[in-house]
């Protein structure tokens, strides 16, 4: 034994990793309640029992960003010109069911972000970016700006399909200002924090392809209802293939394991190979089809770049 | 962009007529931008739910500067679908099963046949795509220009498909080359059909009645019957000739040259299954002595290179010079000998040219003993297949030479003819015809004349005399109005002359490795590709006007092909004499 595994994910994804984990700040001192579906000291792996069916129709929901080039912009209060960022960015939603995935719904947007309440609206021959505003002109505050503009596309979209459809939707990341959607899942692949305490924990390790833990409530800035589940996976590394669901916290009991249910039976078919995708299996299928299409849509990153430095020039 | 159906209709004259509206066709799709599109190929994506196969004709057009609107026309040459959007080739199971996002789609290439007027600027990718109307479909095709046009068949949308008859006729080019694989490419049903278009159709006008077709069968007893109507002609293969402008009817007007039958006294013609139309031909040793036909006995390629064609041609001018009539079965006297039969000529030659002293007389020059019995030893082994053809013991009055006078379409029945006899009859006919044609000075009427297996007649490799005749129709025939319908397996094997001159080029199934030679360079790597599985009736027509193979769909023949599907004619003729030797062929007693 050499004391370590290494984590099959490409390495090259640590700035996305990044991104995601910015979202989850600030969510270290949870309240957890345990007992939601059974007592945590009768803890164990649950396998969805025979009277439950995988959903027919799934949704699938994920938003996709890029910087399409580093700014800076003039301020009229500052002698400096402030840096910000020109970046694209989309949301989708794909419907997964019998007669195959196709898109639902898609969105593109870009943005020009900076600290300057100045920052101008850049009409290029391509494309138009809106001003948006960051806290302060560090990378990351630029960063976390885009991510909620992201978030907020996400949010905007499912919302709005949500009035055409009572369909299953399964969102990528998690369900932060989406609580309110009924039959709305979450979807965490990466975990930074260790919600749950050591003897549940060892239970997420336990956990055999398709089977979930049992449900749990935790409340950090937010509450929700949650489960780890695990896909199918051929690494030995411990929390290899574990992701983690959140749902709704008004949801009763009853309701959201019957959620948990259907989506632990809908998830192992749709689980990416390792070979395909560099974040298998947590990276589904239809999120990696779907952020494949996205990133399509965001359109040419050099056609854009060559736009954006004309446009600059006048 | 509906810019379709409101142009004004230009004319290849230039001349721009304000009439008929373009019939607008379906849109099907747009020109690709992920394909480079050029003047004269482009790709097209297929609007979902709309579809064009191979061979769809396709119209597009573009408003160009200083010029107007500018159509361009061409045929779909390949069209694929597949899954946008997939990386591995098992992702069509996760497509399929509904967890992968993927579009389906559909693309085409378009070879372009003709840009009206002639600004070869390429489609711009985006434009609007649509099946060619009525209009367009002639103008893509070239039908419009075509003065004079034969119908040779439907296409795959079932409209009728031409051939311009200014080069088949000789006026811009003459001849046609059909390939394909023997059994399955029904080369020789094509050729009928296009003799039966050419007749039927209207473009010989007034010289319909004296334009004649030579056919030599070499395949059974197939052609025999082709002014029968065909039994299994339906309602549906009608219609197809309703189309195309045709009637439904047998050939009017065919006689038939069979051997005669052998060991018969009387020379009846060697043919069980037809009774009307038919005689018997043959040459008498008359003949064969004062036309030199000396030459086609010896018309293998070997016999070129055996070294002894100059004593065939000193054999030749002494038969012709001492040979006499005697009696009048056409039988020879030469140096006191008479000849009744080719066996019996054989053997006086035999026996003089052995012979030391009458040897030189024969043969004039100095020649090698060996080259005289070289000589002998091929002449011997022409005896047994020439014996039927060549004789001295019939009746001499009774007409036994092949002409095309006798009717439309004559047929000379080779098949119960052994390989050697069959070259000798190819071989005098064609040079007896060309002859005819070359004294009688002028192109019109035509002649056609439908040649099976070619590569043996003319190969590439080697000189025979058959080859010369054939060389000389292919290269003077168009001016002599010899029109040759030459038909093969394989036209590597084909002297390449003949193929070159050949203005109208078919191809029906072909072998892969034959497809894949340089002959067939008229044939696009698809079309090539489609060759290999191509279904009997389908054929790839390719003539010097459109630049794209045409497939072509001939009609089912209105003819009867074997004796089961011949109707029995009727047997209401007035004369009940008719079929039986006339009273004008009888030598009167007195």
């Amino acid at each position: 034994m050499t004391g370590f595994t290494v984590d099959p994910w490409d390495p090259g994804y640590a700035a996305a990793l990044a991104a995601e984990a910015l979202s989850e700040l600030g969510a270290t001192s949870a309240e957890l309640i345990l007992d939601v579906e059974r007592p945590a000291a009768d803890w164990k792996p649950v396998r969805p029992g025979p009277g439950v069916d995988p959903p027919e129709t799934l949704l699938v929901a994920d938003g996709v960003r890029r910087i399409d080039a580093r700014v800076w912009v003039a301020d009229a209060d500052s002698p400096m010109p402030l840096p910000g960022i020109a970046a694209s960015f989309a949301a989708g939603i794909v419907r997964c069911g019998p007669g195959g995935a196709d898109l639902a719904e898609i969105e593109v947007a870009r943005s020009l972000i900076s600290a300057s309440p100045y920052a101008p609206e850049v009409k290029t021959t391509h494309a138009t970016y809106r001003p948006g505003r960051a806290a302060d002109s560090s990378m990351e505050e630029l960063s976390l700006a885009l991510q909620r503009q992201v978030t907020q596309l996400e949010v905007d979209l499912a919302v709005r399909h949500r009035a055409t459809t009572g369909d299953l939707l399964l969102v990528d990341g998690p369900l932060r200002g989406r609580t309110h959607l009924p039959n709305t899942v979450g979807y965490i692949k990466t975990h930074h924090t260790a919600y749950l305490p050591p003897p549940q924990s060892a239970v997420v390790s336990a956990l055999a392809p398709g089977e979930r833990t049992p449900v749990f409530l935790m409340g950090t800035s937010w509450r929700r209802h949650a489960w780890y589940v695990r896909l199918p996976v051929r690494s030995s590394t411990p929390w290899a293939g574990i992701a983690r669901c959140e749902a709704s916290a008004e949801l009763e009991p009853a309701q959201v394991v019957r959620l948990a249910d259907e989506l632990t039976l809908a998830l192992p078919p749709l689980a990416g190979v390792d070979y395909k995708d560099p974040r298998a299996p947590q990276n589904l299928v239809p999120i990696g089809g779907l952020e494949k299409l996205l990133r399509h849509h965001l359109g040419d990153p050099r056609l854009l770049y060559r736009a954006l430095r004309t446009a600059s020039q006048g | 962009m509906t810019t379709v159906g409101v142009e004004r209709h230009v004319t290849v004259n230039g001349v721009t007529s304000a009439a008929v509206a373009v019939p607008a066709g379906e849109a099907v799709g747009r020109v690709l931008g992920t394909q480079s599109a050029s003047p004269l190929s482009f790709w097209i994506g297929l609007a979902p739910g709309k579809v064009v196969q191979l061979d769809d004709v396709v119209v597009t057009r573009r408003e160009v500067p200083g010029y107007g609107p500018v159509l361009m026309a061409g045929v779909v040459a390949t069209v694929e679908a597949r899954h946008e959007g997939a990386a591995y080739d098992s992702d069509v199971f996760l497509i399929a099963d509904g967890a992968l996002p993927a579009a389906v789609v559909e693309v085409a290439e378009v070879r372009v046949t003709r840009v009206e007027p002639e600004v070869f600027v390429p489609p711009l990718p985006g434009a609007q795509v649509y099946l060619a109307g009525a209009g367009d479909r002639d103008q893509a095709l070239y039908f419009d220009v075509m003065d004079r046009r034969i119908p040779i068949g439907t296409g795959r949308d079932g409209q009728p498909l031409y051939v311009n008859f200014d080069f088949l006729d000789g006026t811009r080019g003459a001849h046609v080359s059909i390939s394909g694989v023997s059994g399955v490419a029904t080369k020789t049903s094509f050729a009928t059909f296009l003799l039966y278009s050419i007749f039927n159709s209207g473009v010989l006008g007034g010289e319909a009645a004296n334009t004649k077709a030579l056919i030599f069968s070499v395949k059974g007893e197939d052609l025999l019957f082709l002014d029968h109507d065909n039994s299994r002609l339906d309602e549906s293969a009608r219609s197809v000739y309703g189309r195309l402008g045709l009637p439904a009817t047998p050939f009017s007007s065919v006689h038939v040259f069979a051997p005669p039958r052998p060991n018969d006294p009387n020379g009846v013609p060697h043919v069980s299954a037809r009774t009307q139309g038919v005689s018997s031909f043959f040459w008498t040793l008359v003949e064969f002595c004062q036309e030199e036909l000396l030459r086609f006995v010896f018309a293998d390629a070997d016999d070129e290179r055996a070294g002894y064609s100059l004593l065939v041609g000193q054999v030749a001018a002494r038969l012709q010079a001492w040979a006499e009539p005697v009696g009048d079965g056409g039988a020879v006297r030469i140096r006191g000998t008479a000849c009744r039969t080719f066996s019996d000529l054989v053997e006086l030659l035999s026996d003089q040219l052995q012979d030391e002293a009458s040897r030189h007389e024969w043969t004039g020059a100095q020649t090698p003993l060996g080259t005289v019995n070289a000589f002998l030893r091929r002449l011997r082994s022409a005896v047994r297949p020439l014996s039927p053809i060549v004789r001295g013991d019939l009746p001499f009055f009774r007409a036994h030479t092949i002409r095309t006078s006798d009717a439309q379409v004559s047929i000379v029945d080779l098949h119960n003819l052994p390989e050697r006899a069959q070259r000798f009859v190819v071989g005098v006919v064609l040079r007896g015809e060309f002859h005819r044609k070359e004294s009688a000075g002028t192109a019109k009427p035509l002649l056609f004349v439908v040649l099976d297996e070619l590569n043996k007649y003319a190969p590439r490799e080697g000189d025979s005399p058959i080859k010369e005749i054939l060389l000389d129709v292919a290269e003077r025939g168009r001016s002599l109005g010899v029109i040759l319908i030459g038909a093969q397996q394989t036209a590597s094997e084909v002297e390449r002359r003949i193929v070159a001159n050949s203005a109208v080029r078919v191809a029906g199934r072909l072998d892969s490795a034959e497809a894949a030679r340089s002959e067939y360079g008229w044939l696009p790597p698809a079309v090539r590709e489609r060759a290999t599985i191509a279904k009997p009736g389908t054929m790839f027509v390719a003539q010097p006007e459109i630049p794209v193979p045409l497939a072509v769909a001939f009609p089912f023949p209105a003819w009867a092909t074997r004796p089961s599907e011949a109707v029995a004619q009727a047997k209401a003729s007035a004369d009940p004499f008719q079929g039986l030797p006339g009273a004008e062929d009888d030598i009167p007693p007195f």
